[in-house]
């Protein structure tokens, strides 16, 4: 069954407690293709427990989260799904090749003894440009600098062409330049690839002037819907 | 005189580069996820498969897989209920090395036999005990190239592994059973409580010179070889005990690659 035109990403009437401590209650949101929205909060507000019940990494209590028209239980189409992590999980011991993290985003469609499609081949190529990561393709993740580390993690998550890209407070600890190429990357994936795009985060900066929608999240409802317009959209009309 | 012309010399050799080769393959994938010691554990719960195993006569070989297999099954089943704390893991791996040796002592196996399943007597093997080492260490190898990209996956980050569609729960199952034929292919060979060593050191030695991945993995099984070749050189000519001698070499070799590299980041450092 083909995913295309369903709503990428929806939460309806959704809460979920630890235990029994509730971190949200009654939440009701949809992101579509093709747009960027932020949710922000304070540190517990409950919006990483959003992110991770819209990743399938947590289950709601009540309510239900759908993926490209799937219950999210059963959703089996994970290439569809872009995730950015907050900082790389891996030690900084660890021996690991820019292009091997890229790769391993494409683990569970890997087949042994196959050689890569040339499309595929061409992905990888395609993101590892993007993100501004060819000179280092080879190098080990631990000499690079954070923000190099960073768009290593989004390239990761690029790889399998996603249609939904899910980042997690990706601008902590990044500097500047880093940042600025991370922007022009997203800017890039929403309106030339029509990506639906979550960005997780409590700092305005990183998505000021690309998130259509900025979603507010308080003590785990969301309490604002902000629809505001893109530079993109200032700058034309 | 040379060591390969003895038969229980070649033995040895072949069983214990096998299991000493393919030990840091699956290492590799356990020390990134924080469970260095898992290896060790395993081993404890391996002695009390084996203490029963005397106990009814089977083969201890058989009793070490069934209770490996069944720890580790038991362990990823704490693990998702959220009950593998640190308490509870120490509760089945002492538990498991406390009932061994209760079954072994009621069994009245020598202590000649225990300290050599502990702490390796690969002088002692016998062919078919070498083809059931070699015979383990084939699947793991295999297991290794077949779950290679999600296990890779897996180590980078766990929670982006699964959202990209890797079946870490899975993975996570095959990978305990892994460990848990090395525990059992090295039990006879570099001992019990010794193997775990060589799915650790060799690892740590090989993450200090290798860029990639996959490049560290091919040279930490380089290195537990090369462990084994010297380790049992230095047992045959200085009388040292095989299994001890093995991992003495694989940590010389730990000492080596970091002092290297420290000494590369001086140059480079002095020269830019």
């Amino acid at each position: 069954m083909t995913s295309s035109g369903l709503t990428p990403l929806d939460f309806d009437a959704v809460s979920f407690a630890y235990g029994r401590a509730p971190v949200l209650s009654d939440v009701s949101l949809s992101v579509h293709q093709g747009e960027f929205v932020a949710v922000v909060g304070s540190n517990g507000s409950g919006k990483t427990t959003l992110m991770k019940l819209g990743l399938g990494l947590l289950e709601p209590s009540a309510g239900r989260v759908r993926l490209f028209g799937h219950d999210v239980a059963s959703f089996r189409q994970w290439w569809q799904l872009g995730y950015v992590p907050q900082r790389a999980a891996a030690s900084s011991a660890l021996p690991v090749s820019v292009e091997e993290v890229v790769v391993s985003g494409l683990a569970a469609r890997s087949r042994l003894f196959r050689r890569r499609p040339p499309e595929v081949v061409a992905r990888i190529d395609h993101v590892v440009d993007l993100l501004g990561l060819d000179r280092v393709r080879r190098t080990r993740m631990s000499e690079l600098s954070g923000g190099q580390q960073q768009r290593a993690l989004i390239a990761r998550a690029l790889v399998s062409g996603p249609k939904l890209l899910v980042l997690d407070e990706p601008t902590t600890g990044v500097d500047g330049e880093a940042r600025s190429v991370l922007r022009e990357s997203l800017q890039h994936l929403v309106e030339v690839e029509g990506m639906a795009v979550v960005y997780v985060s409590h700092d305005p900066e990183g998505f000021s002037g690309l998130a259509q929608r900025v979603v507010e999240v308080v003590d785990g409802r969301i309490v604002t819907q902000d629809e505001r317009p893109t530079s993109h959209q200032v700058a034309a009309g | 005189m040379n060591p390969f012309e003895f038969e229980f010399m070649q033995r040895a050799f072949v069983a214990c580069v096998a299991i000493a080769a393919v030990a840091p393959l699956v290492g590799s994938f356990i020390v990134q996820r924080g469970q260095s010691l898992v290896g060790d554990g395993m081993g404890h719960v391996a002695f009390a498969g084996v203490g029963l195993a005397f106990l009814v006569g089977a083969e201890p070989v058989l009793g070490a897989l069934a209770f490996t297999a069944l720890a580790g099954l038991l362990l990823v089943r704490m693990g998702r209920a959220g009950l593998a704390g640190d308490l509870a893991i120490a509760l089945i791996f002492y538990g498991g090395i406390a009932v061994g040796y209760l079954f072994s002592s009621q069994a009245n196996a020598g202590q000649t036999q225990l300290v050599g399943l502990l702490f390796g007597s690969p002088l002692n093997l016998t062919w078919p005990e070498v083809w059931v080492i070699v015979g383990l260490a084939v699947v793991v190898l295999l297991l290794t190239v077949v779950l290679y990209p999600k296990l890779v996956a897996m180590a980078f980050d766990e929670q982006a592994a699964r959202v990209a569609g890797v079946p870490t729960d899975r993975m996570v199952m095959a990978l305990t059973l892994m460990v848990a034929l090395v525990v059992v292919g090295g039990m006879s060979s570099i001992g019990l409580l010794l193997i775990s060593a060589m799915m650790v050191v060799p690892v740590a030695a090989a993450a200090q010179l290798a860029s990639s991945y996959r490049g560290a993995l091919v040279l930490a099984s380089a290195i537990g070889g090369a462990s084994a070749v010297v380790g049992l050189l230095a047992s045959y000519y200085l009388n040292y005990a095989p299994g001890s001698a093995i991992v003495l070499v694989a940590i010389a070799g730990y000492i080596a690659t970091t002092a290297w590299r420290a000494l590369a980041h001086t140059a480079a450092a002095s020269s830019g």
